[in-house]
């Protein structure tokens, strides 16, 4: 199967700080991807070049075969690319609905539609259709950004670090959502939680100082306490 | 709503306390003066604010643009007069003409200005904000020193329409006409600002840049768009503010812009950036205080109103609505 | 019994002073620094006399204001204010609330010095706290308001039409004896030597330890609070010292030029002569504000010439004759080029290319 998306040696530099020297990776279709790492390996970084926030100084990042690390986020959305970033980014003073509504790329009956399927599948959004998120409880802004990047047709669904600051049984739902979704989208997901990465992984790759220094099937590294220690300190 | 009860009682006390020291017939007057004053300063800071609030960025060309509206709609006035007479002219209708001709003017010249700054000026530096400071701050020396050249140095006076001079008596009281004018159209804008942002796609969008720009884009939306259309409005909205106090003054200089920014820069510090309705009640707020201080104690007037801005700071440091970002 | 070796922070020390002896720009300052003491001797012209000194003091001033906005990564627009603070403390302490004595003198620096300090050390305190551009903002409506008042309060101030104290004893009638200096030529070399001093401390400042945390936080203000920096405390020390140092140097300037009033003490003329100055330097590069207020006052005092010609030259058309007289629309055109094309000043581009093309530390 052709790879959704892949990343070739890609430098990416914020300001004078050379972050990541040299990202390469490969994203199957259907299947979740987990980036893995300690914090500052540049995971994020990772995604938000990716999406175009960054623009590496070197390398390729393609799409379907297509480069875009030249296009701008907002092309590289309307490829068909939802972003979940770290800490949500939901607009808080507006409500779950306007924000759902901003996630539309044009307003019409088939985006209305997804929009419904989405609130179906977040029971919790419906009933605070027209609560100010910035309201909400941590899990259900989570749901919330989720649910957002899923209100248009997404080929490919970056996201960051979803079950960051929320209680344990929070985190459960979420990876139920997930399971979910995982049939209809190609996934790729940076998680600290490992025992959350190996139940929704399928690949994994481990990031250090801004390089890829492992890669391979999630069960072969779940299974390995030496790589786990070596590459994640647990 | 529950932020509707302290604005209320604010409001009450703002009106009501300098009847203890003014005589009813000077407040009304002087509330209907402070009125119009905040509502073109309004004008002025609602553009101001939402720049600041989506784009991050302190545009000091804002007066500039006030400026050049103040004097496209000099020019139109002029040519519709001196051609017509439509400002000498008792009809209200002819009145009406050449205050909507000189409007007209005033937007689409400060929104075209606003435009070309946006692309040229502004976002070349986009992201860095000192640079963003000092190219705006040379644009407005350019614009300003233009003004000079093309219109000469010196003040000249605005002709303003006839029915809208002169006051009305109420009731043994002195209302002016122009003032009243101002704060109707200054309502007119706000309510059309908040229509466009709560009822409208665009608005939506806005509402989201200003809280988070680099989400939006995320979202598939062309943020640069947005930002031109923000500047252009927000130029318009200035350039329409020039006019007025042009004509509230019956005069216009080169520099008024630049002696009209600092007032819209403070009520947009205590509205706080993002927010129009921070910038309605920032600058009605200022209008006021500084009418009723002005006619208790002239030299204070400036005074106060900088107390309220330092007040409202250590109050809360983001202004009163202010979307903390 | 052989010494410790020394940490690697010590041993790049101690490298880079060895280095500031061998660099060529020490001795082009050196060369510099004796054109300005030299010159009484060699041009006698009074005019050039003003223009060197206004040069020293507002190169000091750029300097100043650089580590504010260089340095320390701080947009402001109140250093403005505290020059004019300085300048109207000395004026009012040796003329209208004083006599024209040393001490009166002292006594008004001093004032300055401590009104701005505090000042400074407020209204840091209650605007650092919020993002960059409302604090530019707020800086501009107290150097506004700063304006106002000094034209509103005339009692104490002369309001628009200012103050002209007289300088005390040696200042204005001069030492005559060994050298025969005449009034003028004391004050020249006394603010001279103030400037000098005031860079030097400037410099000692900005490549402090504390300076060089101020670059870290300027650089990267996350980082350097999370290594546990209260970078509030360095921003708010660095800041405030800068705005001393404009008090001083307002101070002399009224010593020089006798005369002050809100305009040309107070004013935002002012305080864009110095943003054009340290843009035209570089920023962050403490030096460019010889060059910038080098190329600024000295065009400026060419311009009129100019101006003269041009008016004959465009005789017929006013159009054309504004054209040429309104030279500070040429400065807004000249700044808006200069953020375009130079935003390292010319200073700041000079040194990325010595920096490129050797490996040795960046000297300054």
């Amino acid at each position: 199967m052709a790879d959704v998306l892949e990343l070739e040696a890609v430098h990416t530099d914020i300001g004078q700080h050379h972050i990541l020297q040299g990202v390469s990776l490969r994203v199957r279709a259907d299947a979740v991807t987990v980036l893995l790492g300690r914090n500052g390996a540049g995971k994020t970084t990772t995604m938000r070049t990716i999406m175009g926030v960054l623009r590496p100084s070197r390398g390729s990042v393609r799409f379907e075969g297509r480069p875009i690390h030249t296009l701008t986020p907002h092309a590289i959305a309307r490829l068909g690319i939802g972003y979940v970033p770290e800490g949500q980014g939901i607009f808080a003073t507006l409500t779950v609905e306007e924000n759902l509504r901003v996630a539309m790329l044009a307003e019409s009956a088939e985006s209305r539609e997804r929009l419904r399927r989405v609130l179906a599948l977040f029971p919790d959004l419906e009933r605070f259709r027209q609560a100010r998120a910035g309201t909400l409880s941590g899990g259900q802004k989570q749901m919330l950004a989720i649910g957002r990047a899923l209100v248009n047709p997404v080929r490919l669904l970056l996201i960051d670090e979803p079950s960051k600051g929320l209680a344990p049984i929070v985190v459960e739902h979420l990876i139920d959502a997930l399971q979910a979704m995982k049939r209809q989208a190609t996934v790729v997901l940076v998680e600290q939680n490992f025992a959350m990465a190996s139940r929704l992984g399928d690949d994994c790759y481990v990031m250090d100082d801004g390089r890829t220094v492992h890669a391979g099937p999630m069960a072969a590294l779940a299974a390995d306490s030496a790589l786990k220690r070596k590459y994640l300190g647990i | 709503m529950k932020r509707a009860a302290p604005l209320v009682i604010g409001a009450a006390l703002l009106l009501l306390l300098p009847l203890v020291a003014i005589e009813p017939r000077a407040w009304l007057t002087l509330t209907v003066a402070g009125l119009a004053m905040g509502m073109l300063i309004f004008l002025v800071a609602s553009g101001l604010t939402l720049i600041f609030g989506l784009m991050d960025v302190l545009n000091f060309a804002h007066g500039a643009l006030f400026s050049w509206g103040a004097y496209a709609g000099f020019t139109v006035a002029m040519l519709v007069n001196g051609h017509w007479g439509w400002a000498a002219s008792p009809s209200v209708v002819a009145n009406a003409g050449l205050f909507l001709l000189a409007v007209a003017a005033a937007v689409v010249v400060a929104f075209g200005l606003g435009i070309a700054l946006e692309r040229v000026i502004v976002r070349p530096v986009y992201g860095q904000h000192l640079f963003q400071i000092l190219i705006t701050l040379g644009a407005t020396i350019v614009l300003e020193e233009l003004i000079r050249i093309a219109w000469g140095p010196n003040d000249q006076v605005m002709p303003v329409p006839l029915t809208f001079q002169g006051s009305w008596d109420v009731a043994d009281v002195v209302v002016l006409r122009f003032p009243v004018i101002a704060i109707g159209l200054g309502a007119l804008v706000y309510g059309g600002m908040l229509w466009l942002l709560n009822r409208t796609r665009v608005g939506l969008i806005v509402r989201a840049g200003v809280e988070n720009n680099e989400m939006v884009q995320v979202m598939g939306h062309d943020i640069h768009r947005y930002f031109t259309g923000v500047f252009a409005v927000g130029s318009a909205l200035a350039g329409v503010g020039g006019l007025m106090w042009g004509m509230f003054s019956q005069s216009i200089r080169p520099s008024m812009g630049g002696e009209q920014l600092i007032f819209a820069f403070i009520v947009v510090i205590i509205g706080g950036l993002g927010s129009v309705t921070g910038s309605l009640v920032g600058a009605l707020l200022v209008g006021l205080s500084y009418n009723y201080v002005a006619y208790l104690v002239p030299k204070a007037a400036i005074g106060v109103t900088m107390g309220i801005m330092v007040l409202v700071l250590l109050v809360r440091p983001t202004g009163l609505y202010g979307v903390g970002k | 019994m052989s010494a410790p070796a020394p940490t690697p922070v010590q041993a790049a020390r101690s490298a880079a002073r060895r280095e500031r002896w061998r660099a060529p720009s020490l001795y082009v300052r050196l060369a510099l620094l004796a054109a300005w003491v030299l010159l009484p001797a060699v041009v006698p012209s009074y005019q050039m006399l003003d223009l060197a000194l206004k040069i020293a003091l507002f190169a000091t001033l750029a300097a100043s204001y650089d580590v504010v906005i260089g340095y320390t990564g701080i947009v402001s627009f109140g250093h403005a204010m505290f020059f004019g603070f300085g300048a109207y403390a000395v004026a009012l302490a040796v003329g209208r609330l004083g006599a024209s004595t040393y001490g009166h003198l002292l006594l008004g620096f001093a004032a300055g010095i401590v009104i701005s300090g505090v000042l400074a050390v407020v209204v840091g305190a209650f605007s650092l706290r919020v993002k960059a551009i409302f604090f530019a903002m707020i800086t501009l409506a107290f150097a506004e308001f700063a304006l106002i008042l000094a034209v509103q309060w005339g009692a104490l101030t002369g309001g628009e039409d200012g103050l002209s104290p007289k300088l005390p004893g040696v200042f204005a009638a001069g030492a005559p004896g060994a050298f025969g200096l005449s009034g003028r030529l004391v004050t020249y070399y006394t603010l001279l030597a103030i400037c000098l001093g005031l860079f030097l401390l400037m410099s000692r400042f900005v490549h402090s330890p504390l300076g060089r945390t101020l670059q870290a936080i300027r650089d990267n203000e996350l980082r350097a609070e999370a290594l546990g920096y209260r970078t509030f405390v360095f921003q708010l020390i660095a800041s405030s010292f800068a705005s001393v140092v404009a008090t001083v140097l307002g101070g002399c300037y009224t010593m020089w030029v006798r005369y002050v009033n809100p305009e040309s003490a107070l004013g935002i003329p002012i305080m864009l002569d110095v943003l054009l100055m340290v843009i035209i330097g570089g920023i962050g590069t403490l030096y460019g504000g010889v060059v910038g207020a080098a190329f600024l006052l000295g065009a400026r005092t060419l311009l009129p010439n100019l101006r003269g010609l041009g008016a004959s030259v465009f005789a017929g058309s006013e159009i054309l004759q504004r054209l040429s007289e309104r030279w500070l629309l040429y400065f807004g055109i000249l700044f808006v080029l200069v953020v375009f094309f130079f935003p390292r000043g010319v200073l700041g581009t000079l040194r990325e290319m010595a920096a490129r093309r050797s490996t040795a530390p960046p000297e300054g």
